[in-house]
């Protein structure tokens, strides 16, 4: 645009002040987000994102927001309002969470708000997004497996429709959506904490464009995605050339009997500085609610891409223009279409793929990349529901954060226990026990991490979490989509795989019986859901991990002292490393391995 | 008694401060109102020792013995950061942790959450308790109260056996739903005093009766782990102090911003874990009310390494719950309320550095004090914030820190030029002025974080600025803040130990009783504020004090939400529908206030009442002002003025300036702890307190309105 060529530009002082000053109004969306939601998946998880557009709809700012909203989608969101809405008035705001048209999946609902200055001039966009308790679908989850279609899946799907005009709210469009959502009042909460958070940004961008000049800020705009281009060129500049194609199969799935075998070809382009990942070779789209979205093929190639380099590099569009991929239309990772189902596409499919692609990026070269993060939402992420009787009798419907997956191992680190997930990135929140038993009538009866479940290596994955627990007063329904159960998370550079998840059942004997990869399940009064959840792959020979940090996991009940010999090669005894015996191990295993 | 007969008919009684730093230990004496200020160098094998030091430099200069001079003492009062750095560095007590039986990861697991979705770089962080000592009990506890699993009273004694064999200094005790019924943490409590001979051991519920078992063991474990410590530092304390002569009160600062006698310090140390910044803001507050007559003050404590944000919003210091020992999100969480502060790396010492792709960058790297800039000499070579303000001719390098040291210019340029200039193909001058600039912006960063957080618009604070460093930036955050005036205190760098003559006996009680204002239990309620007011007035009763104020609050929230605001309570009970409605609307108003929205239709819950008492101590009437050297002349350096280049600019001695007449910047403020810099032509004033008070010269263009934006998203 003319416009924004004649703007001033920035030399790198400037740009740093007005990068602070943006990344602050991202921040205050967030926290409004945070602090004012009703549901526990928005405020007690955290599952939301905000984030700055640039009029033209580029990814500005992104904050700490989820990776798996803000990595590849709100550009595509952008892009859409511009189609359905040429001209944008202030006072404007859009309600968006259809994956046909660039949103993650339906449940997140997306409210895009363009901040017009007073000459009329549409400067940027801002995005609030959360995931909602309940989205409307056909039985009580926002992750539907077995949705054959969207059809089936049920959800209300608003493929940017607005719901706000001169800042009052179109109460047709909110009254459809409680006649269909459930738990209408904690919707109706939600939706003003989003709007609020929206609104406090537009606020804010129209301070800042008053304070320092629209012009000043669009220069901003231009050179910050430009310095981040340059960051990210320079990083890929040194990273060694290579195209490395790895593959995963996720578990059998209702419409998927089979599972989902997947591939990944990354290829890095010093002397481009570029970076290609290509998900084109994969199944076409599968009767499951399993496919991604367009957002979420693009996000978790990215998001496996920046975990595996520098993560100081700003995520944004800048950034973005160094990578390409390449999808397909109707692929399961790639660009589905109207009315493919992809209920499920934020967690497990892109979980795998953003997996690939940082486990490719390791065999690349030895310091980058990372091992696999577990999947899957297990029971210990279940949405439940049912009658509450203790008080009266209410229905309730709420996901549970109860348990996480192990993160993967990488070159720096072990695995972050809590890590949950690639597209969370670690930064869902996990629930008070005390908090769930308060908000529905359950009882959490065991939470700890699982000995021995973590992905051996040089740094090792982080073990899975046990989480059992019942009803109280009623039965309750669990819904849930896991993942691992049968293709554990693979590990890199030699490291080992984590141990797969499981999920069970404890019955009124005490006995436990396998259960379903997904749900929904009936859990009686008595009875007990059993989640094991997956174990993060290691990184590098679990052989040359350091024997005093062996020690320490043993001392610390991570891992056995069976496991510590025979995996690590480290003999412990009476809680000291024996030296000698460790020694023997480990030059067997070398001479093994010289001959070999 | 002193020396003199006649000076001592005339003196009062004398008041002490002590903060305990890093390298120095400061006293503050205040007599009949007026404040003085001694030194002494930390002895950080022995902190009494230091103390008995400084009390003898201020004896001396009243040319009298540590005894007669003690001996004239109404209070001494102590902040001491000696807990929080025992916590830091792991040298706390070897402490054990008890939980209900399935859930020993309490503190393993924390509540989830990473800061940078993309940086693998940080390892996961260690449990406050390792796990090899925390042990399981049976016996189960339910949200209502019910007990679903009866306490398993042979465990609680082999659990005794192996605590015993693991030679714990201290124990634990965080049972799920204790809050509820404690029935089960009072019988662990009870095999643990009979059995333990005398280990000391915390009990949740007793300790931090709130919701969430992560952060209540946080506390208790953090608690627990502090007692042998400080109860052995107290009896110390009191007892030499008692022995040189003192007979007055001796008083511990607490996280709340006010005092307590050392034996309850000594009975729940964890009260005092964050003294350290919690008296800054209340002679914020003083100074603040005093000079400009404002409740609504930010402050802002900046010394070389640190900067510590804290805030007054209606006369009040806003407290938080989620404080942290260490860094947010890896350290650990104290469960308890604490003042709000948010701290910033952004000090003199940090580092300015220019990225691959042209970015500059200031800290989080910091040269400290040693190497320290690159203008001290001392062989730092890196960029510095200190290394800007020397090139923009701010700082005197002649008689830099009261003619304690002499700053090298040369190699400021040296640094300045290579590490900034040269990468941002800038000149010298606007190089430093950039450097100032972003420090500028990360300390308004770090205010507007905890504006947010409690629901204050910057623009209508007075900013207070305290500490060594905060002269360089001050009076360009409060331009950047849009702030009506900026209060530098004549106390300066002695900020906190003259809050602590300033604070109240204060206690806070808390009660779990959930109520809906939509089905509301008002006679359970009712109950419980009694309950609280009585155990607030027995406190009260316990510390003398005639003029005790009660302030009674519930912990609330919309239906759902799950972080709760406090609303003040309007009366001490509930007597009709009309108090219910009275309070719903207060939690509007203050939902609105501090997150932008309001929901009318919806009934409020409260999770929690409490209590808060203040005592005020025996005191002079009025503010404290400083007595200050008389200064030396009016000079004039060369600095920098943005539009105007560096130019010959006023330097004046703060003594020197007479109160009531105003001048107009640029102009440079010397004190005897910081030179204060007003580089545009804001108006300069001195107070009768002693205190510099600027006007900035053009408060930014305040908010743009939009169109009853509020009312739109109700």
């Amino acid at each position: 645009m003319t416009e924004r060529s004649t703007a001033p530009a920035n030399d790198g002082a400037q740009l740093a002040v007005l990068s602070h000053r943006l990344e602050a109004i991202v921040r205050r969306m967030a926290n409004t987000l945070a602090r004012s939601g009703r549901s526990g998946v928005l405020n007690t998880a955290r599952d939301f994102s905000c984030c700055i557009l640039t009029a033209d709809g580029e990814v500005l700012t992104t904050g700490q927001s989820l990776p798996i909203h803000v990595m590849g989608g709100p550009d595509l969101q952008a892009e859409a309002l511009r189609e359905f809405f040429p001209v944008m008035r202030r006072g404007d705001a859009f309600l968006h969470n259809s994956p046909y048209h660039g949103n993650t999946h339906a449940a997140d609902h997306a409210i895009m708000v363009p901040v017009v200055d007073r000459d009329g001039v549409h400067r940027f966009t801002v995005v609030a997004k959360a995931h909602q308790a309940d989205c409307g679908n056909s039985v009580p989850t926002t992750y539907m497996a077995s949705a054959r279609d969207v059809y089936e899946e049920g959800a209300l799907v608003f493929p940017v429709v607005r719901v706000q005009q001169d800042y009052a709210d179109l109460d047709d469009i909110l009254r459809m959506c409680e006649m269909r959502i459930r738990v209408p009042e904690q919707w109706r909460g939600d939706y003003l904490a989003i709007m609020g958070s929206a609104r406090i940004g537009e606020r804010a961008l129209l301070e800042l464009g008053e304070e320092v000049g629209w012009d000043v800020l669009d220069g901003f705009s231009r050179d910050w995605l430009d310095y981040s281009e340059r960051r990210m060129e320079v990083t890929i500049r040194a990273l060694p050339a290579g195209s490395t194609t790895k593959s995963t199969v996720h578990d059998p799935f209702p419409g998927v009997p089979d599972g989902v075998p997947i591939q990944a070809t990354v290829t890095v382009l010093p002397e481009e500085g570029m970076i290609e990942v290509d998900l084109r070779d994969n199944p076409d789209c599968v009767p499951s609610g399993l496919n991604l979205s367009q957002a979420t093929s693009r996000a978790a190639a990215f998001i496996g891409l920046f975990n595996s380099i520098d993560h100081t590099i700003p995520h944004n569009q800048g950034s973005f223009r160094r990578v390409r991929v390449l999808l397909r239309e109707n692929c399961v990772v790639g660009i589905p279409r109207h009315p493919v189902s992809c209920s499920v596409a934020t967690t497990n499919l892109s979980n795998r793929v953003g997996n690939l692609v940082q486990r490719a990026m390791a065999e690349l070269g030895a310091g980058l990349g990372m091992a696999e993060v577990g999947t899957g939402m297990s029971p210990a992420e279940a949405v439940v529901s049912g009658i509450d009787r203790r008080a009266g009798a209410t229905a309730f419907v709420n996901q549970i954060f109860t348990g996480t997956n192990g993160g993967a191992a990488g070159p720096h680190t072990d695995g972050w226990l809590t890590m949950d997930d690639l597209g969370s990135g670690g930064t869902l929140l996990l629930d008070s026990v005390e908090i769930d038993e308060l908000k529905q009538p359950i009882v959490i009866h065991e939470r700890r991490l699982a000995v021995d479940t973590e992905g051996a290596g040089h740094r090792r994955g982080a073990p899975g979490t046990i989480v059992e627990y019942g009803p109280i007063g009623g039965p309750i329904e669990a819904i849930y989509a896991n993942d691992g159960s049968i293709n554990p998370m693979a590990g890199a550079r030699g490291g080992r795989a984590g141990a797969p998840s499981r999920q069970q059942k404890r019955t009124r004997d005490g006995s436990l019986v396998a259960l379903d990869i997904c749900g929904p399940e009936v859990i009686e009064v008595g009875e007990r859901l059993v989640a094991r959840t997956s174990g993060g792959g290691g990184y590098g020979d679990p052989a040359t991990r350091e024997p005093e940090l062996v020690l320490a996991d043993v001392r610390e009940g991570w891992i056995s002292e069976r496991r510590a010999r025979e995996v690590y090669l480290v003999q412990i005894r009476d809680g000291r490393i024996d030296q000698d015996a460790t020694g023997q191990l480990r030059s067997a295993k070398e001479m093994w391995r010289n001959r070999g | 008694m002193a020396s003199d007969p006649q000076a001592h008919s005339q003196a009062h009684p004398l008041r002490l401060s002590v903060d305990i730093g890093g390298t120095f230990t400061d006293l503050v004496v205040e007599e009949g109102g007026l404040l003085r200020l001694f030194k002494a160098p930390t002895v950080p094998s022995d902190p009494v020792q230091g103390i008995l030091d400084v009390i003898g430099v201020a004896a001396a200069a009243e040319g009298v013995g540590a005894g007669d001079f003690l001996a004239r003492v109404a209070s001494l009062a102590h902040a001491t950061t000696r807990g929080l750095n025992a916590v830091l560095t792991g040298t706390a007590a070897r402490t054990a942790l008890l939980v209900t039986s399935g859930h020993p990861d309490v503190l393993l697991l924390r509540e989830g959450g990473r800061r940078d979705p993309y940086d693998f770089t940080v390892p996961y962080p260690e449990p406050y308790v390792p796990r090899r000592l925390t042990l399981e009990l049976p016996g189960r506890i339910l949200s209502t109260g019910e007990e679903l699993e009866p306490l398993d009273l042979a465990a609680v004694e082999a659990a005794c056996d192996r605590l015993l064999e693991l030679d714990v200094e201290a124990v634990a005790v965080c049972l799920l739903w204790a809050t509820v019924n404690p029935a089960h943490e009072l019988a662990v409590g009870e095999v643990l005093a009979r059995r333990l001979g005398g280990i000391p051991f915390s009990l949740s519920h007793a300790l931090n009766p709130s919701l969430r078992e992560y952060r209540r063991a946080s506390s208790t474990a953090i608690d627990a782990s502090l007692k042998p410590l400080m109860s052995d530092y107290v009896a110390a304390l009191t007892g030499r102090l008692r022995e040189a002569g003192l007979a007055g009160r001796i008083l511990m600062v607490t996280s709340m911003g006010g005092v307590v006698e050392v034996e309850d310090a000594a009975a729940a140390p964890i009260v005092t874990l964050n003294s350290g910044p919690s008296m800054a803001p209340v002679a914020g507050r003083a100074y603040a009310a005093a000079d400009t007559g404002s409740d609504a003050v930010i402050i802002a404590d900046a010394g070389g390494t640190t900067f510590d944000v804290t805030l007054v919003r209606r006369g009040e210091i806003p407290s938080t719950r989620t404080a942290w020992v260490g860094e947010e999100g890896t350290g650990h969480l104290t469960g308890l309320p604490s003042i709000d502060v948010k701290s910033a790396g952004a000090g003199g010492g940090s580092i300015a550095w220019v990225d691959s792709g042209g970015l500059l960058h200031v800290g989080p790297q910091s040269a400290g004090s040693q190497p320290g800039p690159a203008c001290y000499g001392r062989g730092g070579t890196a960029a510095t914030v200190t290394d800007a303000a020397l090139v923009l001719g701010y700082l005197d390098a002649e008689h830099f820190s009261s003619g304690r040291m002499r700053l090298d210019v040369e190699a400021a340029r040296r640094a300045i030029e290579h590490d900034v200039a040269v990468p941002l193909g800038l000149g010298l001058v606007e190089a430093a002025s950039a450097v100032l600039d972003l420090t500028t912006e990360q300390m308004v960063h770090a205010i507007e974080e905890i504006t947010l957080q409690q629901g204050i618009d910057p623009s209508a604070a007075v900013l207070v600025g305290g500490g060594g460093a905060a002269g360089l930036n001050a009076a360009a955050v409060a331009g950047r803040l849009g702030s009506p005036s900026l209060v530098m205190p004549a106390v300066g760098a002695a900020l906190a130990a003259a809050g602590a003559l300033m604070s109240d006996y204060t206690a806070v009680y808390s009660s779990t009783i959930p109520a809906l204002t939509s089905a509301f239990d008002a006679e359970r309620v009712n109950a419980g504020l009694a309950e609280l007011l009585a155990r607030g007035r027995a406190f009260a009763e316990r510390m003398g004090g005639g003029a005790a104020s009660i302030g009674l609050y519930a912990e609330a929230r919309y239906p759902q939400q799950i972080w709760e605001l406090e609303i003040p309570l309007r009366g001490e009970r509930f007597a009709g529908a009309d108090d219910v409605a009275g309070f719903v609307a207060d939690f509007h108003d203050v939902h609105e206030e501090i997150l932008g929205i309001r929901d009318d239709g919806s009934p409020v819950e409260v999770v929690s009442w409490g209590a808060r008492v203040r005592v005020p101590l025996e005191r002079a009437e009025g503010v404290l002002s400083a007595r200050l050297e008389s200064g030396t002349v009016a000079t004039s350096r060369t600095a920098y003025v943005r539009g105007a280049g560096m130019v010959e600019v006023p330097v004046r001695p703060l003594s020197s300036l007479t109160p009531g007449l105003a001048e107009r910047g640029p102009i440079l403020i010397e004190s005897p702890f910081t030179t204060i810099v007003v580089a545009d032509a804001s108006s300069v004033e001195i107070a009768p307190s002693g205190s510099l008070v600027i006007t900035p010269a053009a408060r930014t263009a305040g908010a743009t309105p939009l169109p009853d934006l509020e009312e739109s998203l109700r």
